[in-house]
């Protein structure tokens, strides 16, 4: 028999290699025109209102600009942005059948699931967060509600990276479920009492922008530390739940 | 005598989907060198392929690759190669991106230079700065080749891998599984054309409906497929006289007619029903009009070597 040569590897694993090459490539294949232009629309609706906001001289301008953040930025905008990039990060390709090359390579899945986290987090901060940084400061709300929006999306859109990369593993359609999960779950149901509230990631969002601008809401507010840890938490566990699932999985 | 260690150990395999029964308690090894997986659409190759590159798990029975479980040992990976059945590639790279992608992910020293000689084996420009996505469908079929053999590894499971390609890269791809298996690789090929397996003059693994119909040489396969029965329409202006002149002639096993031109033969001598035909007819003063196999399509003998 033939003695067959293993070709030359590098002697300790090359994590920064695999992972940034697993991030380009996430990277590229989530931006695609028709997202970018489609939310950037969106973005651009909020940086009108904010104007439109600003230029009607309102005496309480911090608590109307805070109130159109929370109800158009992080109760729609950052969510559904999120949504479309993260879930297609491993959603695509599992669906496609791409993540045969990512899978059958010896690559640890949760560097995988990382840089599929990573990149969407990479794609959707500036798409989402700049013209809402820009629709806050056109309000007149002040240094206050600029850096609660920048806070506010930030922790919100962690959770939803977390949660929407294993639901693009997990389901089949994920927009859709994603969807129905942020009008039906996040605009509803979790509206109707403090208990459904705290199962919601714009809760903890709200309330740290509430926190930050000093304008509160007269639904249920977090305390202090668990308003900026239960998202990370949540973005903890749905990724391990994705590194899991990416583990168990069969793949097409 | 030296004993060769089975490099792939599928013993008492199934695999079900639902109510769909994909594989049906399948067994046997594979050694180094080309195997060729042979069977029709739906027969359950791709399934067998996946699970020995651990993509799905078997439902029941145990698939050992180079000793070890492909569905548990993440490490396992750096012998595999697999060229999957989708087309699909990731669209935005070229190819240089893609197979150097496979070299980076398994760790390779220079994944540059591994990348550009796996493509230059597959004769594929590592210099094209073009996507994958404006290849043709034989390209790409090229481009995942190169990146299944970029780390050089132990074990490449191909499927269908000569789909889309011209006759020359064919013969080129041909040419390159059995240079690997010469070079002590398990390679192991899935084909659904008999003729295709036929030119990898190889061992071949013969799959039906799930379960695993033939194995063995491959002559000796070609050999029990002609063997089989064959039912062969034959119409002439003079059916009747033609029928008995070709049970006279020993060419057929049955006869019998069908409407006032046709008569269906049956004969497990194709050869020399072939040969007695046209001096049947001649002798008989009968015109043949036509002379058609009725079941030498695949999936016949297909069905053949499962009924067998």
């Amino acid at each position: 028999m033939t003695e067959i040569r293993a070709p030359r590897r590098h002697p300790t694993p090359r994590t920064p290699g695999a992972v940034m090459s697993l991030y380009r490539l996430m990277l590229t294949s989530q931006v695609t025109r028709t997202r970018v232009i489609g939310l950037s629309a969106l973005g651009l609706v909020s940086v009108f209102v904010g104007f439109a906001i600003g230029h009607a001289h309102l005496h309480d301008a911090l608590r109307q600009g805070t109130r159109f953040i929370n109800g158009f930025g992080l109760s729609l905008l950052v969510p559904v942005a999120t949504l479309v990039f993260a879930s297609a990060s491993l959603g695509d390709p599992n669906e496609d059948g791409t993540l045969v090359y990512l899978w059958l390579r010896p690559v640890a899945r949760a560097k995988i699931v990382a840089a599929a986290a990573l990149a969407s987090f990479t794609v959707t901060w500036p798409i989402v967060t700049i013209p809402l940084v820009i629709s806050a400061a056109l309000t007149g709300g002040g240094r206050s509600l600029v850096v609660g929006t920048v806070a506010g999306v930030t922790v919100s859109m962690v959770a939803y990276i977390g949660l929407f990369v294993a639901l693009g593993l997990r389901v089949k359609r994920a927009t859709v479920w994603g969807l129905l999960y942020i009008f039906v779950w996040e605009g509803f149901v979790a509206t109707g009492n403090n208990t459904a509230s705290r199962l919601a990631v714009r809760t903890y969002a709200r309330s740290v922008l509430s926190h930050i601008t000093g304008e509160t809401f007269r639904v249920t507010d977090i305390a202090s530390p668990w308003r900026w840890l239960v998202p990370v938490a949540v973005a903890l566990v749905a990724l391990a739940y994705a590194t899991r699932r990416l583990s168990r999985q069969d793949v097409a | 005598m030296t004993t060769i260690e089975p490099m792939i150990e599928v013993d008492g395999v199934s695999k079900w989907f639902g109510d769909l029964v994909a594989v049906s308690d399948i067994s046997f090894e594979v050694g180094p060198g080309v195997t060729a997986l042979l069977g029709p659409n739906g027969a359950g190759k791709s399934t067998i392929l996946r699970m020995l590159c651990g993509l799905t798990g078997p439902a029941r029975g145990t698939v050992r690759v180079l000793g070890g479980d492909p569905r548990r040992d993440l490490g396992l990976a750096r012998h595999i190669g697999l060229v999957p059945q989708q087309e699909v590639t990731f669209e935005t790279l070229t190819a240089f991106e893609f197979v150097r992608l496979a070299a980076v992910l398994h760790g390779l020293g220079h994944p540059d230079g591994a990348a550009a000689l796996a493509l230059g084996v597959v004769e594929l420009d590592p210099a094209d700065r073009r996507p994958t996505s404006t290849y043709s469908k034989g390209m790409r079929q090229r481009v995942k080749v190169a990146q299944a053999i970029v780390h050089q590894p132990h074990v490449i499971v191909l499927d269908e891998p000569l789909t889309g390609l011209d006759p020359r890269q064919r013969l080129h791809m041909i040419n390159l599984f059995q240079r690997l298996g010469e070079d002590g690789r398990c390679v192991i090929v899935s084909s659904h054309v008999l003729d295709e397996v036929e030119r990898f003059g190889s061992r071949v693994l013969v799959m039906v409906q799930g379960r695993l119909a033939a194995e063995g040489d491959f002559h000796a396969i070609r050999e029990l497929m002609d063997d089989r029965p064959h039912r062969v329409r034959v119409r002439s202006d003079r059916p009747r006289v033609l029928a008995t002149a070709l049970l006279d002639a020993e060419a057929a096993l049955a006869v019998r007619l069908e409407g006032a031109d046709t008569v269906i033969v049956d004969t497990d001598q194709v050869a020399r029903f072939r040969r007695c035909v046209a001096a049947a007819a001649q002798r008989s003063d009968a015109h043949l009009w036509e002379v058609t196999p009725l079941d030498d399509d695949l999936e016949s003998v297909f069905r053949y070597l499962v009924g067998r």
